[in-house]
């Protein structure tokens, strides 16, 4: 059962096409990942996806409701690692964490389980400015989860991951619909069954992890 | 409701926090003020006849500078995009994240408003009085609300150093005029105190109004 | 000729018979003298610009609330004329004020809240075109918009009450003797003819320009998704 569905995603900044219609449907508990250069407009789509951005023109539908209208319903089932960390360096991990808490309306013990699931227990009370890094990345993916989304969508999540990436993601991704955006073809592989190829924009078409060469 | 609240004073009380543990911004803009005092001293040729009526422009000049990159700071870093953005994927409203931030960056003015007046009665010899502070404080909530929402705005632009003072400065005219006449009353000057701080109130529940409304066409997308 | 060139001759020759009226039909103001036949061009582009602003502010909030790109452009061609006039309305008052009251420059009410609206439609026109082209731009226009709308009758309260603290320059008497009257409401006829027409020349210049853009998406239509339940 189609959890998202795109039809014709298209985005202009301007007069200059950043995304052109693009289709999409993921099924629940999918994990899809999407490849492509820089510039091929991973990070527009995905940003759309999220409900961080309207796109143009095309119609998006998830969890059965109207991504263009019902945006602030959505958001609580959906968590986005963006291209940048977003946190605040002179708050701890742990605050970073109890801050977006009190956002997401979520009660306070989830911080200290998500600081667990993410590795980064022994540095909660460091400022985030001080952690590495890949340690702020796990932050960043922590924020993410906070609140049990049914959607992740995370955009190059394993940029400043070290060599346990896969492992982390894996637990992170477990049991939720997730699209993912990297340049690492081995860990897309490895974590998703489909994948969906951008080039200049457009979908150069999508595959499963039997068929994609390296 | 309760929640908008509750929200409004967790992201306050976020930015408070950051500004305490990296005591940037409240030390910076007083030693600005206290130098602008310094320099209206020798430019002007004060002495205690003219203190009184030099005095208030002064302090408005030092007020306005001082607010534009206070409330400029509220939303600059690029950082905060990302934080702001992330913040605005949690079902906390728009609203009431640009109120948490106003207040912060209201509070953190009044910091500076703290060294500024008794300075400026040091300097100038004249006096500090309830009416002055209660004159500047008012001011300071409308042009707060102002000037917290077209940094916001002008934080996703290029050129905000330019763009920020072009588009709040003709929104704070009316505090400076009715501020100023305030003060310059308090100071001895002839007048209409009671009016012009009637005027302030006004202005402050008509911006805050205002500026609440627009919030979330200039937070979210 | 095209309905736009059309529409351009017929304001130019309205403002031709306008000047005409000026000069040759209105009298000479006894007490300022030729110099006061600046007024009826000053204030009818006056009132030109703040009734290019209010098309600004209509268009701003209509955008506001469904998104309608129409709405948006109309908004953009209203500042574009609004700016001009405004400047020409900065311009002739400083020609008058010079022999009148002996200064380029003075802080009155009016004088005042003309250069705020100037400022404002200044920042206006720079937001457009800083920020990211299309919805942003469109967006926090529209909000400058609505703030400056709002702004500058204040602006001139605030200044007139302060001058009732600080009585500055005399106020001209502005109760017209018949003709003069009739001068000024043809000229001001005329200007506003004129700038209606700029609007919307310029409002077509603005729809050339944006190009075959593709619907905005609060209009996409809905996915059609056949038998689904939504997830809880």
């Amino acid at each position: 059962m189609s959890i998202l569905v795109a039809n014709g995603l298209t985005q202009w900044f301007g007069s200059e096409v950043a995304l052109e219609a693009i289709d999409l449907a993921i099924d629940s508990g999918e994990h899809m990942a999407v490849l492509g250069e820089n510039g091929a407009g991973k990070t527009t789509l995905l940003r759309i996806l999220a409900t961080a951005a309207r796109p143009t023109s095309g119609g998006l539908e998830i969890m059965g409701l109207d991504a263009l209208r019902e945006r602030k319903r959505l958001r609580r089932r959906i968590g986005f690692v963006a291209h940048a960390p977003g946190l605040y360096p002179a708050l701890s991990a742990k605050e970073n964490l109890e801050f977006f808490s009190t956002l997401q309306g979520v009660p306070r013990e989830r911080v200290a389980e998500t600081l667990a699931l993410v590795g980064l227990s022994q540095v909660a009370r460091r400022p985030a400015g001080q952690l590495s890094r890949g340690m702020q990345q796990r932050l960043a993916i922590g924020r993410a989860i906070l609140h049990d989304p049914k959607l992740l969508v995370l955009d190059e999540p394993d940029a400043s991951l070290g060599s346990d990436a896969a492992e982390l993601l894996e637990a992170v991704m477990h049991d939720r619909t997730v699209v993912l955006a990297t340049h690492d073809h081995a860990l897309a592989n490895r974590l998703c069954r489909r994948t969906l190829v951008l080039r200049h924009g457009r979908s150069v078409g999508t595959a499963t992890r039997l068929h994609i060469v390296q | 409701m309760t929640n908008s609240i509750a929200i409004a004073l967790a992201v306050a009380r976020k930015d408070l926090t950051a500004e305490w543990r990296t005591r940037e911004l409240v030390p910076a803009l007083a030693q600005f003020v206290v130098l602008a005092l310094i320099i209206a001293n020798f430019g002007f040729q004060i002495d205690a006849r003219n203190a009184p009526s030099i005095a208030p422009g002064v302090l408005w000049m030092a007020l306005v500078f001082a607010g534009l990159v206070a409330f400029g700071r509220a939303f600059a870093a690029e950082r905060e995009q990302a934080s702001l953005e992330a913040m605005l994927m949690t079902p906390a409203s728009p609203v009431a994240i640009f109120a948490g931030k106003a207040l912060a960056a209201t509070l953190l003015l009044i910091g500076c408003e703290a060294v500024l007046l008794p300075a400026l009665a040091l300097f100038f010899g004249t006096p500090l009085s309830a009416a002055i502070v209660s004159a500047v404080l008012l001011a300071t909530i409308g042009m707060a609300a102002l000037g917290c929402l077209f940094s916001a705005m002008v934080a996703r632009i290029r050129a905000r150093e330019l763009l920020l003072p072009l588009l709040t400065l003709p929104l704070w005219i009316p505090f400076i005029v009715a501020g100023g006449q305030a003060v310059q009353v308090a100071m001895g000057a002839t007048g209409n105190y009671d009016q012009a701080l009637a005027l302030l109130v006004d202005f402050d529940i008509l911006f805050v109004v205002l500026t609440s409304l627009a919030a979330r066409f200039v937070l979210d997308e | 000729m095209n309905r736009y060139e059309k529409g351009a001759a017929a304001a130019v020759g309205l403002m031709a018979l306008a000047a005409g009226a000026i000069f040759l039909f209105a009298p000479t103001d006894a007490l300022q003298g030729p110099v006061q036949r600046i007024f009826y061009l000053h204030v009818s582009s006056a009132i030109a610009a703040y009734g290019c602003f209010a098309v600004v502010l209509l268009g701003g909030i209509i955008y506001l609330r469904n998104g309608s790109l129409a709405a948006d452009r109309l908004a953009r061609a209203g500042a574009l004329v609004g700016l001009v006039f405004t400047t020409v309305t900065l311009v002739m008052g400083m020609l008058w004020a010079k022999p009148i009251w002996g200064t380029f420059w003075a802080w009155d009410a009016r004088l005042t809240s003309t250069l705020v609206l100037w400022i404002i439609y200044a920042g206006y026109l720079l937001v457009r075109r800083l920020a990211e082209p299309g919805r942003q731009a469109a967006r926090f226009a529209a909000v400058v918009g609505i703030f400056g709308f709002i702004d500058v009758p204040i602006v001139h309260f605030s200044v007139t009450w302060w001058r009732t603290q600080h009585p500055g320059p005399i106020i001209v008497n502005d109760a017209l003797p018949g003709e003069m009257l009739a001068t000024f409401l043809f000229t001001m006829a005329c200007t506003l003819a004129l700038a209606t027409a700029m609007i919307a020349i310029r409002y077509r210049i603005e729809t050339l320009a944006d190009g075959p853009v593709p619907a905005v998406a609060e209009k996409a239509t809905a996915v059609t998704t056949g038998q689904r339940e939504p997830v809880k």
